[in-house]
């Protein structure tokens, strides 16, 4: 079942410099929300708490609360390694391994502790297949990933991503370093993703916002501007500044 | 355009002499080896262990042997040392403590080996002593000695190999729900496989080359390996036997082949690192 | 903008969890630096009694005064023959040769001469320069000894350095009409200079601690005043010697000295060249 999320006055610093200001939205379950905004707005930032890899940063500061399904994912006592395996994450740049297809796809499932040969194998073929790349790679399971094109690593991170079995989907600029083919295969999965995996995409790609999308979200400055279903946005944003950055005039 | 062409012919001049001046190193070690095989053979010096240039026998497998296991022992010693201080320098620390942390290993690797055999002589030697009731010198205080000595250098090469993971597989490690340990142990350190093999050789060249910190702790006596009896390095017995054996004598021939043996192993080791940078682009 | 809100929110620590083997090797570093300073801190302190002015610059036999001038001499002369034939070579090879079969082949080259044992090298001096040649084991042999030493090493950081300024600005030049020596020294050489000056000063420390080297051909004796021809003994080879023969108290609290001087000498070379290094990079 996927989950809904819900974030309450979430504000996050790092250092001293405010990176998101009071931001409170709700997400079905099962549906696909874009957020878009001008480099540097906080929409990778807000991206990035949901599945805790803003950690990583140094001096991160938070308020406010954020849930995933059952998890409460600012508690201090969050298992993060299971809210990661919930929440799967596709990144801007392909980063397969440098290993094997095989082993790239089997990692998540391994870290877990599946060890059965027979069951990996499985995993592994459903993943593929789930992102549209077992007919391009199997019989070369034994390659190494990086002999794959960009597009197909992309899709090799998003079957090593569902190999976990995630409820969620985390996308940050999946389609930025890809060329219009890879990209339309990326965009078709998400489609089809639709109501399995409740999915959050970053992307500076408009017409890509309003083909994929369920629900659009307009950030500038660290503050959620506007959010509402994507076609209410794209035809009748309510407020001035989200039809000026739709319009080009930012 | 002329200064180019000048440019040129006198830099071409410059590496011309730089190799034919090493070319000639090599034909005078080469020379001496050559003289030593035609009157000893190849193959008994190398399985021989009795060294005695009076009764003109010369069998270097004690030095051999010796030289193989203090470098063994060294890198064996060496490795959890390494591998903390690259881990802790490259993945623990940020900003301006690694900086820090960097610098001090640095400042390690120029401490003079002389310094690191008179650590050798003067705590290294007389723990052993007190431990195992022996004298203290011999393969085992060189071991230990080499294994301080190269933890700088093959910390500080692989503390950069393991900085330059990208961090984009780290998170891609971390979104799948790996933990940190789990993202060292299976993302971080077989990616850095390259440049550990590589930090790998250089310790393997810098252990075997070296002279002096061995030579001060390790007793120097022809045997073939005790680990707490008095040993010998090739090294080392080329320091020891360099005055003893004049120019153009047997015995001298016999330091000049056990050189040559040195000068082709940093050949291997040399050409084993260019293998290894190949296989990291691959 | 005085935002100070911060205060209110809650730092987020990393999780705790999967990261023993972290701590566990954060602390094995923090035992290995603790051994690493067991070299260091026994040796200034064994040294405490005898670093008094009378032994760092005394004329009394005794003095380290005649190692540490002969230290610096030796060092400073190879590394001022050894630099400039090593940087002509380095040039060529990165900014005029056209890399092919034969570059790789000198890279193995360089690379093998460079890890060549220092006792290997004083032997072929040896053989060569006293034998052959009737030198006196002297500064003179000593500067051969410590040239041949360096040149490789030298050779490979210049090399390096050069190969670190991208290619892409030798390509600007060229399009500006441009010679390639006219790229070389105006606009390559200042790039490459800070990288090469700061693994410089690691190439004249590590020269000032060559000890198998120089116990042959620079001697383990001092003379009167400094000659060129005059016996050579370094303050690296002296502390082997002392710590080697030497049996008396005295001796091992003079041979800490004689080590803290070689210290002191090498960490200066060290930050000296980086200080020259970073200034180099501010200015430019």
């Amino acid at each position: 079942m996927a989950p809904d999320i819900e974030v309450d006055s979430l504000d996050v610093w790092y250092g001293q410099a405010r990176a998101l200001k009071e931001v409170t939205l709700h997400l079905g379950p099962g549906k696909v929300l874009a957020l878009i905004g001008p480099s540097g707005c906080g929409k990778s930032t807000f991206l990035r708490v949901l599945n805790r890899m803003i950690d990583r940063a140094p001096q991160v500061r938070v308020k406010g609360a954020v849930r995933v399904g059952a998890f409460e994912v600012l508690a201090g006592d969050v298992d993060v390694t299971a809210l990661r395996r919930t929440v799967g994450m596709v990144f801007q740049q392909p980063n397969p391994f440098p290993m094997t297809i095989f082993d790239n796809v089997a990692y998540g499932p391994r870290i877990a502790g599946l060890r059965q040969m027979a069951k990996l194998r499985q995993t592994v073929e459903d993943s593929l297949k789930k992102a549209a790349l077992w007919d391009e790679v199997r019989g070369k399971l034994r390659r190494s990933a990086m002999s794959l094109s960009g597009g197909q690593q992309q899709r090799l991170c998003i079957a090593r991503a569902l190999a976990v079995n995630p409820q969620v989907l985390l996308l940050d600029e999946p389609t930025a370093s890809l060329d219009p083919v890879s990209t339309a295969k990326i965009e078709e999965l998400i489609v089809q993703f639709k109501t399995h995996y409740t999915m959050v995409i970053v992307t500076h790609n408009l017409q890509q916002a309003a083909r994929v999308s369920d629900a659009v979200a307009f950030f500038e400055h660290g503050r959620l501007v506007e959010m509402g279903p994507t076609h209410d946005i794209f035809t009748a944003p309510r407020e001035r500044r989200t039809e000026e950055f739709l319009t080009g005039r930012v | 355009m002329r200064a180019d062409r000048i440019a040129a012919l006198v830099m071409k001049g410059a590496l011309a002499l730089f190799i034919a001046v090493w070319v000639m190193v090599a034909v005078i070690v080469g020379a001496g080896a050559w003289r030593f095989v035609s009157a000893n053979g190849l193959v008994g010096p190398l399985v021989s262990s009795r060294w005695s240039p009076l009764a003109a026998h010369y069998g270097i497998l004690a030095f051999v042997v010796g030289s193989m296991a203090v470098t063994g022992l060294a890198l064996v010693l060496a490795a959890p040392g390494v591998l903390a201080l690259s881990v802790t320098g490259a993945r623990i620390l940020r900003g301006a403590p690694q900086r820090a942390f960097i610098q001090i290993l640095t400042l390690f690797v120029a401490v003079p080996s002389v310094v690191y055999g008179w650590w050798g002589l003067s705590v290294a030697v007389p723990l052993i002593r007190r431990l195992t009731g022996t004298a203290g010198f011999g393969p085992l205080s060189a071991g230990i000695v080499l294994a301080v000595m190269i933890v700088p250098t093959f910390s500080i090469m692989a503390l950069q190999t393991l900085r330059q993971v990208p961090s984009s597989l780290v998170e891609g490690s971390l979104g799948l729900g790996a933990s940190e340990d789990q993202t060292l142990w299976h993302v971080i350190l077989p990616a850095s496989r390259a440049g550990l093999s590589q930090g790998f050789l250089v310790a393997v060249g810098r252990a075997l080359g070296e002279t002096i910190a061995v030579q001060m702790v390790i007793g120097g006596q022809s045997r073939v390996l005790s680990l707490l009896k008095p040993g010998a390095t090739l090294t080392t017995q080329l320091l020891t036997d360099l005055a003893l054996m004049p120019a153009r004598t047997p015995g001298h021939d016999a330091l000049d082949f056990m050189a040559l043996w040195l000068m082709i192993l940093m050949a291997v080791l040399v050409w084993l690192q260019s293998r290894v940078r190949g296989m990291s682009r691959g | 903008m005085a935002d100070r809100q911060w205060r209110g929110a809650r730092p987020l620590k990393p999780p705790g969890q999967g990261r023993a083997a972290h701590k566990i090797l954060a602390g094995m570093a923090v035992l290995a630096v603790l051994l690493l300073l067991s070299v260091i801190i026994p040796l200034v302190a064994q040294a405490v009694p005898a670093l008094n002015a009378a032994f760092l610059f005394g004329r009394a036999p005794g003095s380290i005064a005649p190692e540490a001038v002969n230290t610096v001499t030796m060092v400073a002369i190879s590394a001022a023959v050894s630099f400039p034939l090593a940087l002509l070579a380095g040039l060529y090879l990165v900014e005029f040769a056209r890399p092919s079969r034969w570059t790789r082949a000198f890279d193995q080259f360089t690379g093998t001469v460079l890890s060549v044992p220092s006792i290997v090298v004083g032997l072929v001096v040896v053989d060569v320069a006293v034998v052959r040649w009737h030198w006196p084991v002297s500064t003179l042999t000593g500067i051969l000894a410590l040239t041949l030493m360096n040149w490789p090493l030298t050779v490979a950081l210049v090399v390096e350095a050069l190969q670190s300024v991208p290619g892409l600005y030798r390509d600007g030049s060229w399009a500006l009409g441009a010679s390639r020596w006219q790229t070389v020294t105006r606009l390559i050489l200042p790039l490459a200079l800070p990288q090469m000056i700061e693994q410089g000063g690691m190439a004249v420390a590590r020269l000032m601690g060559e000890t198998a080297v120089l116990i042959y051909t620079a001697g383990v004796n001092v003379g009167p005043g400094w000659a060129l021809g005059g016996p050579g003994e370094s303050l690296a080879v002296h502390l082997w010697l002392l710590r080697t023969e030497g049996v008396t108290d005295l001796a091992s609290s003079q041979a800490a000295a004689t080590g803290v001087v070689l210290l002191g000498l090498v960490f200066l070379v060290l930050w000296g060249s980086r200080r020259l290094a970073e200034w180099l990079q501010d200015t430019a």
